[in-house]
């Protein structure tokens, strides 16, 4: 375990494949945050991605915050706070009313 | 066949419902000279072994007896593994596993099992899912079994067996009704584990299977190609798979194909909710197909797929 982040040493998620250098990882860590934030303010949640911690930095629109570590755990956090799954074929997102 | 080209080793998963004739499929196939070099392990529900005794022809096999591997016998199956890999890291030679499933095996949890092992996800890449199907009992065991008809739809292969003893329209009815629960896998036929032709099956209607599940009748799994453009990136791609697999596993059975990344050519491949790390594929080879993947499932059309995609993307 990761004395400073607390995270035990796993494999990393099959979505962290892709990016072989500390740059591209750094880079998909961005881009991750700004997709996540295109999906996630629907279901009441906000994320910040700072580049510095390990895992993903999400809040609630009541200020609870928590960091996960991958994104099945987004989409569970999603879940719980929302009470339904984040469904990418729901018709807000696929233009369909 | 030789080992992945980052090194983890191959591992095949035979599967079959009870009697359908995996082991005779496989000690031809040894027989013939394939699976080189392969450790082969045999699962058996039942206390008793008998199919080691069949299966002489393997130098490396091991017998994991006395429960199923995809339940009971779980974790001694991942304790096997874990020896077979230790024993490849001292340098014992070893480039492929075959796993002879019991007949009630259902192969989405063994791959989950591997994948969920901190220590061999490192090592270990399932390869190929054959299953055997039986051509004078499935029909009956489709009819009735929902473990059967799971086993088919997570194939990559299915090995028709037993082809000389069945009517030839029963046959055809047989491969018209395994094409709409799998139209992923690729078919072929096989008689005392030799390799025969199938008859041609184009227009002959399935077998209508009842529903098992008790819940609302479902819509047949059918093959969408989604072809990832320019404007769709890795990351995007796949936080919108993440998602879409988390709401919809149960009725997403399998996605598969190669996708170019910063790292290369991946393969992705998914069997229900559970995604394989993907494997980083040499830059030779057939590259025509990249970029398209190919999602097996239910639920969904084509063009809606496309859109929540592009709205992820941001595009």
């Amino acid at each position: 375990m990761c004395s400073a982040c607390g995270f035990p040493a796993a494999p990393g998620h099959w979505t962290e494949a892709g990016a072989p250098t500390a740059h591209d990882r750094l880079r998909a860590k961005f881009r991750r945050a700004e997709v996540l934030q295109n999906v996630l303010p629907a279901y009441g949640l906000k994320v910040f991605e700072g580049g510095a911690i390990p895992g993903i930095q999400l809040s609630t629109m009541t200020g609870a915050q928590a960091i996960v570590r991958d994104l099945d755990e987004v989409w569970a956090m999603a879940e719980k706070v929302s009470g339904g799954p984040v469904d990418p074929l729901d018709p807000r997102f696929i233009g369909e009313e | 066949m030789t080992g992945a080209p980052e090194g983890r080793v191959r591992l095949t998963v035979l599967g079959g419902y009870l009697g359908s004739g995996k082991t005779t499929w496989l000690r031809h196939q040894l027989h013939e000279g394939r699976f080189k070099g392969a450790h082969v392990i045999v699962n058996e529900a039942a206390e008793t072994p008998v199919d080691d005794a069949l299966l002489g022809q393997s130098s490396k096999l091991t017998v994991l007896s006395g429960g199923c591997v995809c339940c009971t016998a779980k974790a001694e199956l991942v304790a096997l593994l874990r020896q077979l890999c230790d024993e490849k890291s001292s340098g014992k030679a070893l480039d492929q596993i075959v796993l002879e499933t019991s007949g009630l095996a259902d192969p989405g949890p063994i791959v989950e099992a591997i994948k969920t092992d901190p220590v061999l996800v490192y090592h270990i890449v399932v390869s190929d899912i054959v299953v055997v199907v039986d051509a004078l009992h499935a029909l009956a065991q489709l009819k009735s079994e929902p473990l059967g008809r799971k086993q088919i739809e997570t194939a990559d292969r299915l090995i028709v067996t037993k082809i000389d003893e069945a009517g030839e329209g029963a046959l055809k009815t047989l491969l018209a009704t395994l094409q709409l629960l799998n139209p992923g896998a690729r078919i072929s036929g096989a008689a005392k584990g030799v390799e025969q032709p199938l008859p041609d099956f184009a227009g002959v209607a399935p077998e209508v299977l009842p529903d098992l599940s008790g819940e609302a009748p479902k819509a047949p799994i059918t093959p969408t190609r989604l072809y990832i453009d320019d404007t769709i990136d890795w990351t995007a791609f796949t936080v919108w798979l993440s998602a879409l697999l988390h709401a919809r596993g149960g009725d997403i059975v399998r996605v598969k194909g190669v996708v170019r990344t910063p790292a290369g050519r991946l393969l992705l491949q998914t069997v229900r909710k559970v995604v394989q790390s993907p494997e980083i594929l040499p830059e030779q080879g057939d590259t025509r197909e990249d970029n398209m993947i190919v999602v097996i499932g239910r639920g969904y059309t084509s063009g809606q797929l496309k859109r929540s995609l592009k709205y992820f993307a941001g595009r």
